[in-house]
């Protein structure tokens, strides 16, 4: 383990900016930080506790354009040596152009990555998801204390997990403690200045689990129970639970035209955030909603995430990350679900 | 005031007046969020505090669809503030509602308070920000424009709401916005807008977005594509402000519900003070008066 001070870091952060983009917490308000790219360590925001918003947008981008279809008239020889007109297409793939630094992601949405992982590089593998996986470094920072709705050591992981990093950071007196874990970790900390760190880690005693998952046979029996509809009263069926959430990850794609000019014609297929709360996200050809109700729809939320997800993929679809718990504007409770569905038991 | 508030509950569901009362209650980590009462038995979970902000008008119209396909719409009894019965009478103008299907439990307003982030697991109790929101500063109504009953102490004198002694918050904010170069406002705006993910809580949360279908969301025309960029959110935002000009009342539940704290008050606020100065009209007050953007009057010069 090695020991760098915050200028150290600052100044190795600085150098990355180079060659590649990096995506730092920023705080846009007071009681507003949010991953961006950022230019300058400047706009970084050391000191923060969990960014509002998970950085998974910049592995599934909210709005993604994966593919361009062009069609351009050319001039060719003809048979008789005349030029003639001739409607070329062309398909071009989206690569990203830099690799990615991801500083200071927090052990849960590493987590969220490793349970995304296990669905998105599963065969057949998600390229765009994949290849921006593959270009991206995780640099890691411990959390010193876990938030008012954290609730990640329930669900089996620590606020110090380095379980998915690349490079861990931990705060220590006067700096961080560094942890290299991969070749990707060494290779992008090629350049950082930093001293060998002889000191234990303190050992952490991290809040014990609040709550627990119902088992398999509970979520079964509890489909059918009045609870849902209950619960989804106050539901708005707004998507902030699955926007803000690290693992929902569903989305929709359709082709746009984007110019028109004489002789050239451009369509772009994007890919962009949808979510399962929504009324349209599961309308189908002809109007038909499998799940028109909202109670039907919230309850997806949980099943997706405690038994379709594992059953399916392996990994629960929750890190306990607590942001829908944040940001719900009419107080649907994770945790208060689990216990609800537990004790219907 | 809450004890009297329970016992009319309690009586309009056992006297079958309603068959659903739509109140507050105290939720989990020092929250209020809205009730759904439907058994006299549970009238006891009802709250009335400085945190029971939500606009509980949104659920009417879907709540009054009964589970069975055929059988009568549900009479709903709902507490109203005096920001809500303003939000209600544009629903009843609208042919939204009907007025006799509803029971309006009135409650006279204090204002309410910023909410305070969730608080951890093991918090009992009511948690509070302290701070007065900005619309209730502003605001001197503390008694609903419309109701079948009324709690409360309508003699009461508002907390720290703004009496018309000084300028609210909330007026700087828009005489700021004012006194920017329209370059400074756009760039203002285009930040705002770029933060937002298109959730669409602004829209689901506000009482009188109620459309079928949505024009950001139409597919047949489609007028705004699915990507989640700044022309998508803006042209969103922008068309919904227009879609409320002359009928949002500033309850300001879309602003409150951003997670990530999109300025819909200002911009609403801001077409709610160009309609009051184009047509000296206030969304809200009166079910029955004709409202501007939807009354032509061939004598009507507006010197614009």
């Amino acid at each position: 383990m090695n020991f760098v001070t915050h200028t150290q870091l600052r100044e190795w952060l600085g150098g990355l900016m180079a060659e590649r983009s990096v995506i730092a917490p920023q705080r846009l308000q007071p009681d507003l930080v949010v991953y961006r790219a950022v230019d300058s360590t400047d706009e970084i925001a050391f000191d923060f506790g969990r960014a509002a918003l998970s950085p998974k947008e910049f592995f599934l981008p909210a709005t993604e354009a994966i593919l361009t279809i062009e069609r351009v008239r050319q001039l060719i020889a003809g048979d008789d040596g005349e030029a003639q007109p001739d409607w070329q297409i062309r398909l071009t793939d989206h690569e990203l152009t830099r690799d990615q630094v991801l500083f200071a992601i927090r052990p849960c949405d590493a987590h969220a990555l490793t349970a995304l992982d296990a669905l998105l590089l599963k065969e057949p593998v998600d390229a765009y998801y994949a290849r921006r996986r593959q270009r991206t470094s995780l640099i890691g920072l411990a959390c010193a204390q876990m938030g008012p709705t954290c609730f990640c050591t329930s669900l089996g992981f620590t606020p110090d997990d380095r379980q998915g990093m690349d490079v861990m950071l931990y705060t220590v007196e006067g700096g961080y403690a560094l942890e290299v874990l991969t070749e990707k970790g060494q290779a992008v900390t090629a350049g950082l200045q930093s001293t060998p760190y002889s000191e234990r880690l303190p050992e952490r005693e991290w809040p014990p689990a609040q709550i627990s998952v119902p088992p398999r046979s509970v979520w079964l029996n509890a489909f059918n129970d009045p609870y849902w509809g209950e619960l989804a009263d106050r539901c708005l069926s707004c998507k902030i639970c699955a926007y803000v959430c690290p693992t929902c990850r569903c989305f929709d794609v359709r082709d746009y035209t984007v110019a028109q000019a004489p002789g050239y014609q451009k369509i772009e297929r994007l890919r962009c955030w949808d979510a399962c709360m929504a009324d349209g996200y599961r309308r189908i050809a002809g109007g038909h909603n499998p799940r028109p109700e909202k109670a039907q729809r919230l309850r997806n939320r949980f099943y997706c995430k405690f038994e379709y997800y594992p059953a399916d993929f392996g990994p629960l679809a929750c890190v306990g990350c607590g942001r829908c718990i944040d940001n719900c504007p009419v107080n649907v409770d994770i945790t208060e679900v689990l216990d609800a569905v537990r004790a219907r038991s | 005031m809450i004890e009297q508030l329970r016992v009319k509950a309690r009586e309009i569901l056992e006297n079958k007046t309603v068959d659903l009362v739509i109140g507050y209650e105290m939720g989990t980590r020092g929250a209020v969020r809205p009730a759904f009462i439907r058994s006299p038995a549970d009238v006891d979970r009802l709250v009335w505090n400085e945190g029971c902000t939500h606009n509980l008008v949104t659920y009417l119209r879907t709540k009054r669809v009964p589970a069975k396909r055929g059988a009568p719409p549900l009479r709903i009894g709902v507490v109203l503030k005096a920001c809500d019965a303003r939000a209600l009478n544009i629903l009843l103008h609208e042919n939204q509602l009907p007025r006799t299907e509803l029971y309006l439990m009135g409650v006279v307003c204090q204002g309410m308070q910023e909410p305070t982030r969730p608080q951890a697991n093991s918090t009992s109790g009511l948690s509070l920000s302290g701070r007065m929101q900005l619309r209730c500063q502003a605001c001197s109504d503390r008694v609903p424009v419309v109701y079948d009953v009324l709690f409360g102490d309508s003699s009461q004198q508002p907390t720290q709401a703004v009496t018309g002694q000084r300028q609210s918050e909330l007026e700087m904010e828009l005489q700021r916005l004012e006194s920017m170069s329209t370059a400074e406002r756009y760039a203002f705006w285009e930040a705002e807008f770029e933060r937002c993910l298109r959730c669409y809580a602004c829209r689901q949360a506000c009482p009188a977005c109620y459309c079928a279908e949505c024009t950001a969301e139409q597919l047949d025309p489609e007028w705004v594509g699915i990507g989640i960029t700044t022309p998508e959110k803006r042209f969103f935002h922008i068309m919904r402000a227009f879609h409320l000009a002359g009928r949002c009342v500033g309850c300001d539940e879309c602003a409150r519900v951003c997670p990530v704290g999109v300025r819909l008050d200002l911009l609403n606020a801001w077409m709610r003070r160009e309609v009051q100065r184009t047509f000296g009209y206030q969304a809200g007050l009166d079910a029955t008066a004709p409202a501007p953007l939807t009354t032509f009057r061939p004598d009507e010069n507006l010197k614009l």
